[in-house]
């Protein structure tokens, strides 16, 4: 008895022990074979091969039914293509491929962020360049070249954009209902008085995960605030096109943001909580806002409490002489590459083709904005989703998220100040004095 | 000429352990030495002679952004808990449960599970512990009348590093026992009967007979205690991954972000090294403070 009772346990330790592994290998089901209108030369792909693929779209993602799809779609149409695909938690990715790209040892076909993220690994000569493999879809229009100018370097093409995203105003109808707004806050006087109001009540009104690896959630309250204080095209000058920091807008932007947490408008508990924590709380009601990327609309519009009380909107303009409506944080970022090597022919046809497949379900899914031409049925697109497309039909400009935009080294120390703000350590004044002199 | 053959066979036995040795062992210590001299981001091809910056990137490192200093007295602080703290609490469970107790194996067993069960998990767990809203620590302050806002643990600045080397200290309670256990039950019934013979108490027992004779054990446990102190980075990483605002970071969590975060490949490998050097510097110390004295001080 004792001996069995010890076997299992053993079991159930190992089992509990697979089971907590991050990375796990899937295989795509062959159930679907639309693949809509292509006309990339496939000749390529119709011999056996394997591919290796990595990516972040894990189980609970928003993105990962999109993935099924496009797989299942290209195994029906390539059926002599296997992939090998491996999936990794977005911030453990981020170590895995640059320890990947390190040793020389990339996957295939990878997912990566474009702008100085991908921008690195070009720059270390070890991303194949898709000019060939994208230039028809650009010819017949199905692509743009604004949609590519994020994983553009040197005028070459080195990334195939899935969907994009923007930082969004998500809010909860029901709670704001109960102070008195049917509309989601235009201008900052309305949204103090909303958030006054909410407070009154015992209600919180914003959420936002501090926790160290989670501190692009702050940056996606940050630098809303920032451009719609110094506007886009300042913005723009300082996280991509290397301007000082010294600018102070962005301080008066911090402090506006310290203000608001020092009037309680955001969870206390937030700087221990992770973003999924943060999301939850917010699904679960705790909160009237939530401010982060549209990929989340399709979370928001399966969970049963909310589908029918979030909407999407804009964080209001802070100083009119500069910020408008429609300037917007995000963009193309979402991109498939391909590595330098011997299938890399055969990985660029296909990474094109994935790509384009995984826009199409991710739009119908809601995990994010299509960056091509959207085709076949649309009727299913999520309200929100179509909300955040209303927005970005007004958008002024496009200002790609700070850690994305910014080299991996600057986007760090970046971070850490950010970080700092949030958790109260740095005033506006500090916290441009201290970019100035760590980044310019 | 036998002598020579002799000494051809035991090089060419020894030759492979060597080659691991040299090859998984000196050789990454080498070549962190080395890139440790460059200002690199470990992803394009290195260029010696534009990358070299000298020791630039070991000045670095006290900087006041990185606070490598600040790190570093984190894990001196985990190392003190460790050894004043960790190790006296599993010697005493050792010393219990080598008295034969009844359940002994089912003791054993328990108190052990906790370095069987992966980091992640035990993270996981205490990271539900520590929920400012939902965690049961805050339930049970709650229930003993706490009516203040919800303490967070891994947030505050002030508690967040108590916070992460509770868990931390309490993984390894049991990996330090059974070491310690296995080397109290080897000492020798016949050195416990004399002494209790002559009058001894079981405290007596254990403070003049047992713990002396298992002084090299505990030796080892120190070593492994401080060295593995100096090295922790898996639950560290898992709870607070250094934050809030540094206040938890330990050498390894710089290292890895500087390696991966921030593609200073140079200054991650400086880290490395500085943790390489002080590791064997404090075993050398350990090793030399356990060493056997006659009663003059002198070996």
């Amino acid at each position: 008895m004792k001996r069995i009772l010890a076997v299992l346990l053993v079991l159930a330790m190992v089992f509990s022990l697979a089971a907590c592994s991050k990375d796990e290998d899937k295989k795509p089901d062959n159930n679907n074979t639309n693949t809509g209108n292509t006309t990339t030369d496939s000749g390529v792909l119709d011999k056996e091969i394997t591919l290796t693929l990595w990516d972040i779209a894990t189980e609970g993602d928003g993105n990962r039914p999109a993935y099924d799809k496009a797989l299942a779609d290209l195994k029906a149409k390539y059926p002599k293509v296997t992939i090998t695909e491996t999936v990794t938690e977005n911030n453990a990715y981020k170590t895995k491929i640059k320890s990947a790209m390190g040793a020389n040892e990339l996957p295939d076909i990878f997912f990566t962020w474009a702008g100085a993220f991908l921008g690195d690994f070009v720059n270390a000569g070890k991303v194949h360049c898709l000019d060939a493999e994208l230039q028809p879809w650009i010819d017949n229009g199905e692509m743009t070249a604004a949609q590519l100018g994020n994983s553009t370097y040197n005028g070459k093409h080195y990334g195939v954009p899935t969907t994009y995203n923007i930082v969004t105003l998500f809010a909860n109808m029901d709670i704001l209902a109960k102070v008195g707004y049917d509309h989601i806050p235009a201008t900052m006087d309305e949204l103090n008085d909303c958030c006054d109001k909410l407070l009154a009540q015992n209600i919180i009104p914003f959420g936002c995960a501090g926790k160290t690896d989670d501190t692009w959630c702050v940056t996606e309250y940050l630098e809303p605030i920032i451009e719609k204080t110094i506007g886009a095209t300042a913005l723009k000058d300082i996280m991509t096109f290397g301007k000082t920091w010294n600018n102070q807008g962005v301080a008066s932007s911090v402090d506006l943001l310290q203000s608001m947490i020092k009037k309680g408008y955001f969870d206390p508990d937030g700087i221990a909580l992770g973003n999924e924590e943060v999301k939850q709380n917010f699904m679960a009601g705790k909160y009237a806002f939530y401010q982060n990327g549209s990929w989340n609309c399709g979370d928001f519009s399966n969970a049963e409490k909310v589908k029918f009380t979030v909407k999407a909107g804009e964080f209001p303009v802070v100083d009119s002489a500069n910020g408008k409506l429609g300037m917007l944080i995000g963009g193309p970022s979402d991109t498939i590459a391909v590595s330098e090597g011997a299938n890399a022919a055969a990985a660029a046809a296909y990474a094109v083709e994935f790509g384009r497949l995984i826009c199409h379900y991710g739009y119908l899914e809601g995990s994010g904005l299509p960056a091509w031409k959207v085709w076949g049925d649309t009727s299913s697109v999520k309200p929100l989703v179509q909300q955040v497309a209303d927005i970005c039909a007004k958008a002024v400009d496009y200002v790609l998220f700070g850690d994305n935009a910014m080299p991996a080294d600057e986007a760090a120390i970046y971070l850490e100040y950010v970080s700092s703000v949030y958790g109260g350590a740095v005033s506006g004044a500090d916290f441009i004095k201290g970019l100035t002199s760590e980044i310019r | 000429m036998k002598q020579k053959q002799k000494y051809i066979a035991i090089f060419l036995f020894l030759l492979p352990a060597l080659l691991l040795f040299v090859g998984l062992l000196i050789a990454p210590i080498i070549m962190s030495i080395y890139y440790s001299l460059f200002d690199w981001n470990g992803l394009r091809a290195l260029d010696p002679s534009n990358d070299f910056v000298g020791l630039k990137n070991y000045a670095t490192l006290f900087n006041q952004r990185i606070q490598f200093g600040s790190a570093l007295k984190n894990a001196f602080i985990l190392a003190g808990l460790s050894v004043f703290l960790q190790l006296p609490f599993s010697l005493a469970l050792a010393l219990a449960l080598g008295k034969k107790i009844k359940g002994e194996r089912a003791f054993l067993s328990i108190y052990f599970l906790p370095v069987l069960i992966s980091t992640v998990v035990i993270g996981q767990l205490w990271l539900k512990i520590y929920n400012p809203e939902y965690g049961i620590l805050n339930t049970f302050l709650r229930a003993l009348g706490y009516d203040g806002e919800n303490i967070r643990w891994l947030g505050d600045q002030s508690i967040a590093l108590g916070s992460v080397f509770v868990p931390t200290l309490w993984q390894y309670v049991g990996y330090h026992m059974l070491l310690l256990y296995a080397g109290v039950k080897g000492v020798s019934p016949e050195l416990r009967e004399a002494a209790k013979l002559d009058g001894c108490t079981d405290w007596q027992v254990n403070w003049n007979v047992v713990i002396p004779t298992i002084k090299p054990i505990i030796k080892v446990s120190v070593i492994f205690a401080v060295t593995g102190s100096l090295k922790s980075f898996d639950l560290i990483y898992v709870l607070t991954n250094g934050g809030p605002m540094k206040a938890t970071e330990v050498p390894s969590i710089i290292m890895i972000n500087q390696l991966f975060k921030a593609n200073q490949y140079g200054i991650g490998s400086a880290i490395a090294v500085l943790l390489i050097i002080l590791c064997f510097f404090f075993a050398i110390l350990i090793g030399f403070i356990f060493k056997e004295r006659d009663i003059y001080g002198k070996k």
